[in-house]
């Protein structure tokens, strides 16, 4: 699975930089994220339910903060277990740049998903994670829209 | 499959109770989409709330240039009408006999998954979609994936189609499952040309860009170079989001082709 996409937010990339490390704007943002916790500089432990028509399942996961160029760039490297739902991993790259309008994020995401959700989820995937990426940014841009 | 309390309703409102009185319950009209995700345990709800014993929601009626389907009527009855026949073909070719044997139109439109045929025939067609508590237009109902105007625990009990001068549905099937990798229905109803698509995109929507194109001339050579947008279309190991694009315009004029022959 491949994905990628920009938003612009209308910050400066150091307010999103500063909001994008924050257990609690994170949690926020996700939609179906019922706990966010940072574990160590850098690292944090999720919770997250997910809902696609029948399919619930609660995913535990971390996501991990890496090689960051704040407030510029950093990876995002992401792991996560649905008990028997199945199990997902992937590397998102994150790029901040200052625009007129405020910051252009962009990025890119790789990843995979395995077990039962692969199975009968693939059709499924990528409308899903486009959804919860769009929900995400909504979500984030309305903390500068007051 | 996890353990689940099976509750039967005989009337709506009493389904409505139950719904409300769970902390985490589902209907299930045909169970075709359910029954599956239960045993895969990809689902684990408290409490299913069987639809089937409602007086009345099975029935088919054709009244005033209005077909009245009841929610719980299968696929093969569907298909077994007569006054919408574009309508019946769509139902017929719906999965496999067993699953137009069991599945429903009404538990099809409120699953609104993205490749189901349905969609594409309310929005085609015109449809109104009744529930339990209001009247809700077809156009209004698709919201996203999976998403539908449906309230929490609200019930549909009907949907109304009103009958098109012509009307026509092509679809390009997955060939296991045979859900539609693209399905297009064309419709020339009282209120004009229209065109609902499934498959394509994360839920069924209607293509205006065709209506247009059809309203000035109905053939397929007038959706010759116009564009359909595929950037946010599906994709995935059965056909990316550019060929789902190129499927759109094909499927449209296969059913165009069928309405004017």
């Amino acid at each position: 699975m491949e994905e990628q996409g920009e938003f612009v937010i209308p910050a400066t990339p150091q307010e999103v930089w500063d909001a994008l490390q924050k257990p609690d704007v994170l949690q926020e943002c996700i939609d179906g994220c019922e706990e966010m916790t940072l574990t160590e500089e850098g690292t944090f432990a999720c919770v997250v339910a997910i809902k696609v028509g029948p399919v619930k399942a609660r995913f535990t996961g971390t996501v991990k903060i890496v090689d960051p160029h704040p407030p510029h760039s950093y990876f995002l490297d992401v792991s996560a277990r649905g008990g028997g739902a199945g199990f997902g991993s992937g590397r998102a790259e994150v790029e901040l740049q200052a625009v007129p309008e405020g910051t252009r994020l962009n990025y890119q995401v790789r990843g995979t998903i395995g077990g039962k959700l692969a199975q009968i989820g693939t059709r499924l995937f990528q409308s899903f994670s486009r959804k919860m990426t769009r929900t995400f940014f909504e979500r984030f841009s309305q903390r500068w829209v007051r | 499959m996890y353990t689940f309390n099976f509750r039967r309703a005989s009337n709506l409102d009493e389904a409505q109770q139950i719904h409300q009185s769970s902390s985490d319950a589902v209907y299930v009209a045909g169970g075709m989409t359910l029954i599956p995700s239960l045993k895969l345990r990809l689902a684990n709800p408290d409490d299913v709330v069987d639809l089937s014993q409602i007086d009345g929601l099975g029935s088919i009626s054709s009244a005033d240039g209005v077909v009245s389907i009841g929610a719980m009527a299968r696929h093969c009855e569907v298909a077994a009408t007569s006054d919408i026949p574009a309508l019946a073909a769509l139902a017929n070719r719906i999965g496999d006999a067993q699953v137009r044997n069991r599945g429903t139109i009404g538990g099809s439109l409120a699953n609104n998954d993205p490749a189901a045929d349905y969609p594409a025939a309310v929005l085609g067609l015109g449809a109104i979609v009744h529930t339990n508590a209001r009247a809700i237009a077809g156009d209004d109902f698709f919201v996203d994936l999976f998403e539908t105007a449906l309230d929490e625990g609200e019930i549909i009990t009907r949907v109304d189609f009103p009958i098109p001068r012509r009307a026509a549905y092509a679809k390009f099937a997955n060939q296991a499952s045979k859900y539609a990798v693209v399905g297009v229905m064309v419709a020339e109803t009282d209120a004009g040309i229209r065109v609902g698509v499934t498959g394509a995109a994360a839920c069924a929507f209607r293509l205006t860009s065709f209506e247009e194109a059809l309203s000035t001339n109905m053939s397929a050579s007038a959706l010759d170079g116009v564009e359909v947008d595929s950037s946010d279309f599906n994709s995935d190991l059965h056909a990316s989001a550019a060929y789902r694009g190129s499927l759109v315009t094909v499927m449209a004029k296969q059913a165009v082709d069928q309405l004017t022959t």
